[in-house]
């Protein structure tokens, strides 16, 4: 035993010294690389799918918007969101505990491989138009039976990769007794937990229910069952990517502007909560939904909005140690502190960007999680502009951010002042277009303009003609984000082979000296998965049966488009 | 102190009769949540009691068995249809539920519970989820209504309420029994 806990600690300083092996940085950097070209072509789709709504484009006759639509979706919010996460959380867990395992990385391989395996067969469909379902393929709209095959490989692959986290963490506990597991780590066993739990749900939607229904095993389909276990799943996905988000606030940024990273217990607090309640938050996006009864979504805004406390916790935490930072580096006055923060780096502007745009973004999601509210903004551009807000800015600029040190960091090489320049010109242009997009789509949604629509102009009906110089803000925001995707995407590939060699750092902060111990109840995983499950079935049981038991003949498949 | 009145104020809060009314109209809210919220104010206010009177559990509840005992057969009577039935009906039991629960499930359930052994802990659980099993499965496959106050399709889901939570209970014990912490401790 104690050998074991010489030649990890051992391991471990090798690791810090040398930086991360090269095994474990290629599946990083394959991870990344796939996350990036998903976000070319997702980026180039929302231009078409942007200027299409504009009114300047019309799509050729081969093409179909809402099979553009349906790409640029899975390509983003599935492809980009998901590889991130992961290269990003395992390059965390390699340079945290100490290298992966063997039998770890060729888990990382094999969820690669299925991963991959599962989007071709996710995409061949849609290529065809014979998937134009939308990334929440909401039955009884019925895609080729293909589509919901690879959907299953990408969960599995999921699960692997879960697996392998899991392993590498739990080796890592029983060589380090009553050591608290670092707080990168941390954040990753609670995304994996959440990954495994939220892939759960959508698993049983297009096992048991999807795919025997295409195939004609069965005559209908329960919708409302449907819609809830997708959204259980969809719903935590959305927070996974902001729980990944949140961790690089928390571990990374502090140390990026050279100051102490925010309490430890009080982080770790943030992360149990958000990794208990995020499930069942789900339902806020069936507040309209018919069949589940006002008292229920009643109680469910109580869940959804349970777990704005923890983002309100982030966000003082966050201004807080930004703070703290400033003035140890001599700022002073109420405000004037802020100019001490090291705006010029890309590595900070950028998530920092991010974390602002949360403000709005956070707001807007209370909004649509408010029933009467909701009724105004459901299902119309409104909806569309939040969600650009959220993950279009709030995380994937935390990621693109994360990039400018992780890729130097993977390929060894650095991350040189022109580099730097580019990135702050890219983060400079993102915020542009996304500012332009979400607000002209958040306005034009107020007006009542629908989401999911091709162009039209409704035979020139004088209302919905007011709506079109905000499509046409719409369209211009897209031609700048694809000009800030393209210099994202060259950065992100110049930084993985051709610039110059050197050592870039995995940046984690310490904590503040002197701090209280962190209790060790917080390492207690299991019972947080108990109670997360508990919680889960205390909120699920009543819709769910009702659902079932109440339920209608059901419908058969559609084909829509 | 602190603990003593957050437990209060949780009891007062849930005996405020739109609150009470609200969580009483849905049957598996009335047993699964109002219920487990009383027994969670009487444990937090158990602080009090047992800095207080700590002769008096050392006497009665030495190691505790008389008081995990009290806390089942308390609970047990409240999982019984006609129990929740007279609640809704009969004000002198409404009166009793919102004592007995909190003082006399929720108080002993916290001396007791550090008093028992692991073995012992695990031994309620496994108690309680065989009970929920029997009841989950007695509410799902009753055709008749078994409360007056309540539907048909409020058993049944309060049946796969019982049946979920026991499900939950397994993986806790299952967990227990495959991980040894103080090979991680």
């Amino acid at each position: 035993m104690q050998t074991a806990i010489k030649q990890n600690s051992f391991k471990d300083k090798a690791n810090q010294a040398f930086g991360i092996s090269i095994e474990d940085a290629r599946i990083s950097k394959s991870y990344l690389s796939v996350a990036f070209i998903a976000l070319l072509l997702g980026g180039l789709l929302g231009l078409l799918q942007g200027l299409n709504r504009a009114g300047v484009l019309t799509l050729p006759s081969w093409a179909n918007y809402y099979q553009i639509l349906t790409a640029h979706g899975l390509l983003l919010v599935v492809v980009l969101s998901a590889f991130f996460t992961i290269g990003y959380f395992y390059a965390g867990l390699s340079h945290t505990l100490g290298g992966l395992l063997p039998k770890v990385r060729k888990m990382a391989w094999i969820g690669f491989w299925m991963k991959i395996f599962g989007f071709v067969l996710v995409v061949i469909p849609v290529l065809m138009n014979e998937a134009s379902v939308m990334y929440t393929f909401y039955p009884p709209m019925a895609a080729h039976p293909v589509f919901y095959f690879g959907l299953v490989f990408i969960v599995l692959g999921i699960w692997m990769l879960s697996a392998g986290a899991f392993t590498q963490v739990a080796n890592w506990r029983k060589n380090h007794k009553g050591e608290h597991l670092p707080i990168l780590s941390f954040f990753a066993t609670g995304v994996f937990v959440l990954l495994v739990g939220a892939t759960a749900f959508v698993a049983v939607e297009v096992i048991f229910m999807i795919i025997p229904w295409t195939l004609g095993w069965v005559d209908g389909i329960n919708v409302m069952l449907s819609r809830t276990l997708f959204w259980a799943f969809g719903h935590t996905a959305v927070n996974i990517w902001y729980l990944t988000a949140v961790s690089a606030w928390y571990v990374v940024i502090p140390k990026v502007i050279g100051g102490n990273r925010w309490n430890d217990h009080l982080t770790r607090m943030v992360v149990i909560p958000l990794v208990i309640m995020n499930i069942t938050g789900g339902f806020h996006h069936q507040i309209v939904d018919p069949g589940i009864s006002e008292g229920i979504k009643y109680m469910h805004v109580f869940m959804s909005l349970a777990i704005g406390f923890p983002s309100l916790m982030t966000a003082y935490a966050m201004f807080r140690v930004f703070e703290r930072t400033a003035r140890r580096k001599g700022g002073k006055g109420l405000l004037g502190w802020f100019k001490k923060m090291p705006w010029g780096d890309v590595r900070f502007l950028a998530p920092f960007i991010a974390m602002a745009a949360f403000i709005p973004a956070g707001a807007g999601g209370i909004v649509q999680s408010t029933n009467q509210l909701d009724q105004v903004v459901h299902n119309t551009m409104w909806v569309v502009g939040h969600f650009h807000l959220t993950l279009g800015m709030s995380v994937v600029m935390t990621f693109f951010g994360i990039s400018y040190w992780l890729v130097p960091y993977l390929s060894k090489r650095v991350l040189t002042p022109a580099m730097n320049k580019l990135g702050v010109i890219q983060t400079v242009i993102w915020t542009l277009g996304m500012v332009i997009m979400a607000i002209s789509m958040h306005i034009v949604g107020l007006f009542g303009s629908p989401r999911r629509t091709s162009f039209t102009t409704y035979g020139d009906f004088a209302e919905t003609l007011g709506w079109n110089p905000y499509m046409a803000a719409v369209g211009i925001g897209a031609t700048l984000l694809l000009i800030a995707v393209i210099l994202q995407v060259y950065a992100v590939f110049n930084l993985m082979f051709f610039a110059p060699k050197g050592v870039t750092e995995f940046p984690i902060a310490d904590t503040e000296p002197g701090e209280a111990k962190t209790p060790y109840w917080t390492e207690r995983w299991g019972i947080w998965v108990v109670l997360m499950i508990l919680v889960i079935s205390m909120a699920y049981v009543i819709p769910i049966v009702d659902m079932i038991v109440n339920a209608p003949p059901g419908s058969p498949p559609f084909k829509t488009w | 102190m602190s603990q003593f009145i957050s437990g209060l104020v949780l009891l007062i809060v849930l005996m405020i009769p739109p609150v009470a009314r609200l969580m009483e109209s849905v049957m598996i809210i009335h047993m699964h949540m109002q219920m487990p919220l009383l027994v969670i104010a009487g444990y937090f206010m158990a602080r009090l009691f047992m800095d207080r009177f700590p002769s008096f559990f050392e006497k009665y509840n030495q190691n505790g068995l008389p008081g995990i005992l009290l806390f089942t057969i308390i609970m047990v009577y409240w999982m019984l249809p006609r129990t929740m039935d007279e609640a809704l009906t009969v004000q002198t039991v409404e009166a009793f539920k919102f004592i007995s629960l909190p003082f006399l499930a929720g108080v002993p359930l916290r001396d007791s519970w550090k008093k028992l052994s692991k073995v012992g802990r695990n031994n309620l659980i496994t108690l309680f989820t065989v009970m929920f099993l029997g009841f989950g499965w007695l509410y799902i496959q009753s055709n008749s209504q078994l409360c007056n106050n309540y539907l048909v399709i409020d058993q049944i889901i309060l049946g796969w309420g019982f049946i979920t939570m026991a499900i939950s209970m397994v993986i806790y014990l299952v967990y227990s029994l495959i991980v040894d912490p103080s090979k991680y401790e």
